[in-house]
């Protein structure tokens, strides 16, 4: 804010004020509160439909459900603009450095919203070309579970983003925006934390018993190893 | 009905009736037409067809030596009796076990409507197979498509590199039976080698180019060519 030569508004007859003729024409509020009111009501999302939950968040924001009565009226296209990432549907090995590129220029403050079972988890398809989860690439606040999940269940993440800035505070903002510049494209889990995020369950817990396999590194064809 | 000794019987075998055939009335049996381009392709090359099968009922398979394939195709797009002017799709497949990998050329006549699978078996030690591209452009990306993801080598093929993986993807051809779902790096080596991944890379220089065409529009404020000094494209 810059310093103004007029004169500060005071209590007096001529002023209108804010509530009718005699009140004051100033309000008092803790910065916290300003700040993150005006954060939260106006996020703007950055969305990354790279599968079928690309359909329900086009829907989200479509008139039957209008994601513009929270204040995002504005998919930002730019990821420079955004202030959600909205991650809908699987990600590929092949496609991680681009939501990793995308995350990193995303300006402070920041949120990213996981939509779906296999941007959370990888879902179904764990196998050798999918990430098991975004929140091995970025850190991720707030998961979406759903196969694909419905609008109203973008609306209400969306919302838990909204109650979670309402609770920030600008004495926290150094460790809750803190980024390490030396970790820009790197992974953001650790090596034991990736092996125990993608470890494997469900359909590939069945497809190792049924091939004897404990291991699904096992190599059967030894000939065809890489050196 | 005879005992079914593996699945591979029953894509041979076509599609069969259900259990309870009581009731439901049965429709005729399909006797598969006579290929007039078997009976051609084996006039004109008398030991070039290694099987014949017909599966699903009237679908054409021929197995054709792989040294051949060439010549064999070449002749199959430009004889006015085949006319086989459409590469519908050129893939592989491996039946695992230490059999060898087929690969499959899918070819269409538009001028006889007329549809033939023609098949090449490669044995694993010697994973090569003259490439197509000379006779259909469409091979181009197909045999890339086969070399990333069967690691079956294309002689001759202009730009043979990997197409869906990775470029620098080192854990080895994925559709390959032996191939583990999860590939063979642990998560977290896959992870950050993903990352490491340098996007530009997947460009060429000419497509890169494409944002330096901004450079050559015309000043402002020129407007003919001898004033802005390009071409005239009549």
């Amino acid at each position: 804010m810059g310093l103004s030569d007029k004169p500060l508004p005071t209590v007096s007859a001529e002023s209108p004020g804010l509530f009718g003729s005699g009140t004051p024409a100033f309000l008092t509020s803790s910065m916290d509160f300003l700040v993150n009111w005006a954060r939260r009501n106006s996020l703007w999302p950055m969305p990354l439909g790279t599968a079928c939950c690309g359909i329900e968040m086009m829907a989200a924001y479509a008139s039957d459900f209008d994601l513009a009565r929270f204040g995002m009226e504005r998919m930002s296209f730019s990821p420079r603009q955004a202030d959600v990432l909205i991650c809908a549907g699987r990600v590929t090995y092949k496609f991680a450095p681009v939501l990793r590129r995308i995350w990193d220029q995303m300006t402070q403050p920041k949120w990213c919203i996981s939509m779906g079972a296999c941007a959370s988890t990888g879902g179904v398809f764990d196998v050798y070309s999918m990430a098991q989860g975004i929140d091995t690439i970025v850190p991720v606040d707030v998961y979406i579970p759903g196969c694909p999940p419905r609008p109203e269940a973008l609306i209400y993440a969306l919302m838990m983003v909204q109650e979670k800035i309402r609770q920030e505070s600008l004495s926290e903002h150094a460790v809750l925006r803190a980024e390490d510049p030396t970790r820009v494209a790197m992974p953001r889990a650790g090596d034991e934390e990736v092996a125990s995020l993608s470890g494997p369950f469900g359909n590939s817990t069945k497809q190792n018993r049924v091939s004897g396999l404990d291991r699904t590194d096992a190599i059967s064809r030894p000939g065809d190893r890489i050196p | 009905m005879a005992e079914k000794k593996s699945s591979l019987d029953a894509v041979a075998l076509g599609p069969s009736a259900s259990a309870d055939t009581a009731e439901t009335p049965q429709p005729p049996p399909v006797t598969a037409p006579d290929h007039p381009s078997v009976a051609g392709l084996g006039a004109k090359f008398p030991d070039a067809i290694l099987r014949h099968d017909i599966v699903a009922g009237n679908q054409h398979i021929l197995f054709i030596p792989p040294d051949r394939n060439l010549e064999i195709l070449q002749w199959l797009r430009d004889d006015p009796g085949q006319a086989y002017d459409l590469l519908r799709d050129v893939t592989a497949v491996d039946y695992g076990a230490g059999t060898p990998l087929q690969v499959v050329y899918q070819l269409f006549s538009l001028t006889h409507r007329r549809a033939l699978s023609l098949k090449c078996e490669l044995p694993l030690d010697a994973l090569e197979i003259e490439s197509v591209d000379s006779l259909w452009k469409a091979a181009n990306w197909l045999e890339r498509e086969v070399y990333d993801l069967f690691g079956i080598t294309f002689l001759n093929h202009p730009d043979l590199r990997r197409i869906l993986m990775p470029l620098d993807y080192a854990e080895g051809h994925p559709l390959r039976k032996d191939f583990p779902l999860r590939g063979r790096f642990t998560r977290a080596e896959q992870t950050r080698r993903a990352l490491s991944q340098d996007l530009e890379h997947y460009y060429t220089e000419q497509e890169l180019d494409l944002g330096g065409d901004s450079q050559a529009l015309p000043p402002a404020g020129k407007e003919t060519p001898e004033e802005t000094g390009l071409e005239v494209v009549e």
